[in-house]
């Protein structure tokens, strides 16, 4: 076997809890820059529904002592992922990045993946995307849409490292940390997501990882994410 | 040489090994994407505007890829939501590109409400109306024109008005949003206009139902507070969130307290109880501009009792407590907290003067500002300023004009002390024939949905021989429409838009068109431009505009002559203007008008950062130049309206009850992610509208889980919410922070079948006697399954 090349970027993520008022905008920013389509309500009753990035809500008490804790829920981009070891064809793989991706061509639907990840945030394409004839028009050129039966998952915005390091190699300069900047970054109101390479001790991501409120989904599992949450104060 | 069966064997045995031990993830075979053919990379902007999908009014940047709009964010230089973006406002692109949008002006064919429509040119659908125009005008009854106006504000909201006071009709009638703070405003400091709160620097926030971080006036505002303070080193202010239901601000908060419906007024005066007692007011503040705090001996010699011996011998906390819900020591603690992290702000939400007691709970909330200093300070209340865009020119009426202008507005005056409710009083005068209204235009405006009298706005409308819509989409009252002249979607077309009050600082917002508006509507500033200058006249000359856009950019000079503000800049340019400001200092950034509007419309817009805390006429412009705490306006419309000359002793004389057949209190609520009716709701939102992860497309009803199993029902059930005005399917919702003996229906939700699901249709009627605003929280449902 080739020794895969020495990691040189991991890009992760931090999320400020503290700052997260569970508005939604990284879901549907998200959902706008992915070309994430809805299922009908029917459909949506039996879970169908797809959020690369979803806020879960947990309540806790009764009125009126009752709190309610949310978190945005991103693919925890895990350095060890389950979902990848499963994969029969290898559809889904962790690239020289650190990044979990999906190859839609060659995934076969089998959906070992979206029972494998402990976080579900793997979908399943029961049906193929519809969009009225008007709507194909807000579709983002630069993210294919996925046919039926084909799992799909966040990406990282993967094609936007692809735009800002061709835009960073045209203009003859290396890659700035906020060149990349994943979609549910860039619409969050609050700057409570935090996004860059966890290997570059200049990037805030490196820094806040280390913070004392600092912690990650099921670490337990051994699943290494490379979502980190820092937990709200008080 | 042909190959052996062994060899054959062999070599694919051999070939298959190779496979199998090679690194599979480099190895698998996925064919290259195709592109289409003739397929070329597509040209990309990125363009600045407003977003007009609600009242916030936040800077937005748009990407265009080949003239189609693909996301849209936030404009990081706009002052007040800097860069952030909210989920509405993200989802914008699928209301731009929505299925249901109205493809051309529409006539009615066959009887009204029967969805056959004939589709005609912009040109025919002006000139239909236009002559409609003309007939009551050469009849003598201008006045029998009125427009229903929305949500509507700035350079649009001006010229409706000047087009009808030209055109000569009194009934521009406003349906809009309204929390009737401006009638509190204008009792107590005669400035008429609602408050603008300085969240920003504020050190502590007690928000008294006002849903600061889901669908207050600007959310946004409220988020920069929270998370970006630079004002105070990133120090955030401490929120406290009074509500009667576990709302999503009320999660975020540092604090909820939890609180019985409709006693948000006497919880405040239980904390000027303590603040008082414990002499922690700003005794300087309260000599030096307030009045009507101490007792005082009138001119007949009667002795008049202030508002400290009114609150200490009536708002003792053991009686606030008994009636709030609110423990004692919750109060104290609240009250010193409030007094001693100062600057400290009460905001006065929706659903406290949304009350039968509404204004004096609402002047009640405020009085706690008053105490404390908290108004034309740092981080207090703060009156904010219109942009100083320049006036539109001076109307001219013709005698035609004036005999119209002078017959007044249907629906009479108003309540005692309030104007609001007109939209509805406006319906009744037409149905009890009080007055005639020929045509009617609907901007913006869907009463059969959004009103809390459906009915009479559908008898008011029978009785209305022409009903013209502006609307982009087939809303309810839209398909009663004889002719549909549908406007541009807000990413299609030039409209200033000022964020609202709440955000204290001066911004003169712009909107321009991000993608080709096409053929299919028509901007309706545009139209109403086109049957100005038709009909000719004093109509002509008092719009004497060939354009909206050229109009906005006239107006636009105002902003270029006025020697203070700036264009929207990043944090350290606003920060660097207003310092020279409050040093008297003021540079051109443009010698010439042409590259201003250039650079306006690059930025998004205009502010002034500079805020003068010591001009007197920004904290009031009563008669005696002082803050009222007790203003006699209000207590001469106490009198008037048969509530006895007692102004807040008023606040707990309410008393709704529950009886067996309506055991439960509705609570409604608006949603941040939803519309208000007027606009079609996008489907991103729709399929995920809340934070229960299991509600999807379906309006929902909140139950507290004890009641629900009391009831027999469980989560998810489909039940009718009951009450004695109407019944609202709803799937039940099991949500612990519901107080057990409510329910919260949400507002704004539609059916899949696209029927809207309004929680204000079940409510009983009742009303602010003083203001006008109905009553959202007194009435009471029952649950029954569906």
């Amino acid at each position: 076997m080739r020794e895969r090349a020495r990691i040189v970027t991991r890009w992760g993520m931090v999320i400020d809890l503290d700052r997260c008022t569970g508005c939604v905008a990284c879901e549907v920013a998200c959902k706008s820059e992915n070309n994430i389509a809805t299922v009908p309500p029917d459909q949506a009753a039996m879970g169908r529904a797809k959020s690369w990035m979803k806020v879960v809500a947990e309540v806790e008490g009764e009125f009126p002592d009752t709190s309610l804790h949310f978190y945005p829920r991103p693919c925890m981009q895990c350095d060890n992922p389950p979902c990848v070891k499963v994969c029969p064809v290898a559809a889904t793989y962790i690239n020289d990045e650190g990044t979990v991706a999906q190859i839609y061509a060659r995934c076969i639907g089998c959906r070992y993946c979206a029972n494998a990840c402990p976080y579900t945030v793997k979908y399943f394409n029961w049906y193929g995307p519809e969009w009225a004839d008007s709507e194909r028009q807000h579709l983002n050129p630069d993210v294919s849409v996925r046919p039926k039966g084909v799992i799909e998952k966040c990406t990282f915005c993967h094609h936007r490292l692809q735009q800002a390091r061709e835009d960073a190699r045209a203009e003859g300069r290396v890659l700035r940390e906020e060149d990349y900047q994943p979609a549910c970054q860039e619409a969050c109101p609050t700057a409570a997501i935090v996004f860059g390479d966890l290997e570059n001790s200049t990037h805030r991501v490196r820094q806040l990882k280390d913070d004392p409120r600092s912690m990650r989904l099921m670490e337990d599992l051994g699943t290494a994410p490379k979502v980190y949450y820092l937990r709200p104060r008080e | 040489m042909s190959p052996s069966r062994r060899s054959f064997l062999w070599t694919m045995g051999a070939a298959a090994t190779a496979y199998g031990i090679q690194d599979t993830t480099r190895v698998f075979w996925s064919p290259e994407p195709a592109s289409q053919a003739g397929w070329t990379p597509g040209i990309e902007k990125h363009l600045t505007s407003t977003c007009l999908v609600c009242p916030a009014r936040c800077g937005i940047r748009g990407r265009v890829v080949d003239g189609s709009l693909i996301r849209l964010t936030g404009n990081s230089l706009h002052p007040m939501n800097r860069g952030g973006i909210c989920p509405r406002g993200v989802a914008g692109v699928q209301m731009l590109y929505h299925p249901e949008r109205i493809a051309a002006p529409l006539v009615r064919v066959g009887p009204r409400g029967g969805a056959r429509w004939r589709a005609v040119s912009r040109e025919d659908a002006l000139v239909l109306l236009l002559e409609r125009l003309r007939e009551l005008r050469s009849a003598g009854h201008p006045e029998t024109l009125a427009l229903l106006a929305g949500f509507c504000s700035g350079t649009m909201e001006d010229v409706w008005r000047q087009f009808l006071t030209a055109y000569g009709s009194p009934n521009y009638v406003a349906d809009d949003y309204q929390d009737g703070t401006e009638s509190v405003m204008r009792l107590m400091h005669g400035i008429d206009r609602r408050p603008g709160y300085d969240l920003e620097r504020a050190a502590f926030v007690l928000s008294f139902g006002a849903p600061l971080f889901e669908s207050w006036w600007s959310p946004l505002q409220a988020f920069v507070a929270y998370a970006d303070p630079d004002e105070r080193n990133g120090q955030r202010p401490r929120f406290v969130q009074v509500d009667t239901r576990f709302s999503r601000t009320a999660a975020q908060a540092q604090e909820w307290v939890g609180i019985r419906p409709d006693t948000h007024g006497v919880l405040a005066l239980g904390i000027a109880y303590v603040i008082i007692r414990d002499q922690l007011y700003d005794t300087r503040f309260v000599a030096d501009h307030v009045s009507g705090f101490e007792d005082s001996i009138d001119a007949e010699g009667h002795l008049r009792e202030g508002y400290r011996s009114m609150v200490l011998r009536s708002y003792r906390t053991e009686e606030v407590s008994a009636a709030t819900g609110v423990p004692v020591e919750r109060i104290t603690s609240l009250a010193r907290a409030f007094a001693e992290n100062q600057p400290a702000i009460a905001v006065c939400g929706m659903d406290v003067t949304h009350a039968q007691r509404g204004l004096m709970a609402g002047m009640a909330v405020h009085s706690l500002n008053v105490l404390m200093g908290s108004v034309n300070r740092p981080g207090g209340v703060l009156f904010g300023q219109d942009p100083p865009v320049a006036p539109l020119v001076t109307p001219v009426m013709d005698d035609t004009a004036t005999i119209g202008l002078a017959r007044g507005p249907a629906g009479g005056a108003g309540p005692q002390l309030g104007a609001h409710g007109a939209a509805n009083r406006f319906a009744g005068a037409v149905v009890d024939g009080e007055v005639t209204v020929d045509t009617i235009l609907l901007y913006y405006s869907n009463p059969l949905a959004s009103s809390i009298h459906p009915q009479t706005w559908r008898a008011a409308l029978a009785r209305v021989p022409f009903i013209v819509s502006f609307s982009p989409f087939l809303d309810e009252t839209t398909s009663q429409a004889d002719l549909v002249l549908p406007d541009l979607l807000p990413y299609e077309r030039w409209q200033d838009a000022s964020p609202p009050a709440s955000y204290p600082y001066p911004v003169w917002g712009l909107a321009r068109p991000l993608v080709d508006p096409g053929t299919s509507g028509m901007h309706s500033g545009d139209a109403v431009l086109a049957l100005a200058r038709q009909l000719g006249g004093s109509v002509a000359e008092s719009l004497p505009y060939d354009s909206f856009e050229t109009l906005l950019k006239q107006r636009a000079r105002g902003l270029f002559a006025v020697r203070r503000g700036m264009l929207l800049g990043n944090a350290f340019e606003r920060r660097n203007q207003r310092r020279m400001e409050e040093r008297g200092w003021w540079l051109a950034e443009h010698a010439e008008f042409e590259p201003f509007w250039q650079d306006l419309v690059e930025r998004g817009g205009w502010t002034d950062p500079f805020f003068d805390h010591t001009d007197p006429a920004r904290l009031a412009q009563t008669a005696s130049g002082r803050v009222e705490l007790m203003p006699d306006a209000f207590a001469r419309g106490a009198v008037a309206a048969g509530l006895g000359p007692a102004s807040y002793l008023a606040l707990d004389t309410v008393k709704s009850a529950a009886s067996t057949d309506f055991p439960l209190r509705l609570i409604p609520y608006r949603l941040s992610t939803l519309a208000s009716g007027t606009l079609a709701l996008e489907r991103w939102m729709s399929e995920a509208p809340s934070l229960f992860p299991n509600v999807h497309w379906n309006p929902w009803v909140e139950v507290h889980p004890e009641t629900a199993r009391a009831l027999g029902f469980h989560d998810s059930d489909y039940v009718w919410v009951v009450s004695s005005r109407g019944r609202i399917r709803a799937q039940l919702k099991v949500f612990p922070g519901t107080a057990p003996d409510n329910v919260c229906l949400p507002y704004g939700l539609r059916h899949p079948d696209g029927a809207l699901a309004n929680p204000l249709q079940l409510l009983d009627g009742d009303h602010d006697v003083l203001s006008g605003l109905a009553s959202w929280s007194s009435t009471f449902v029952r649950l029954e399954r569906a």
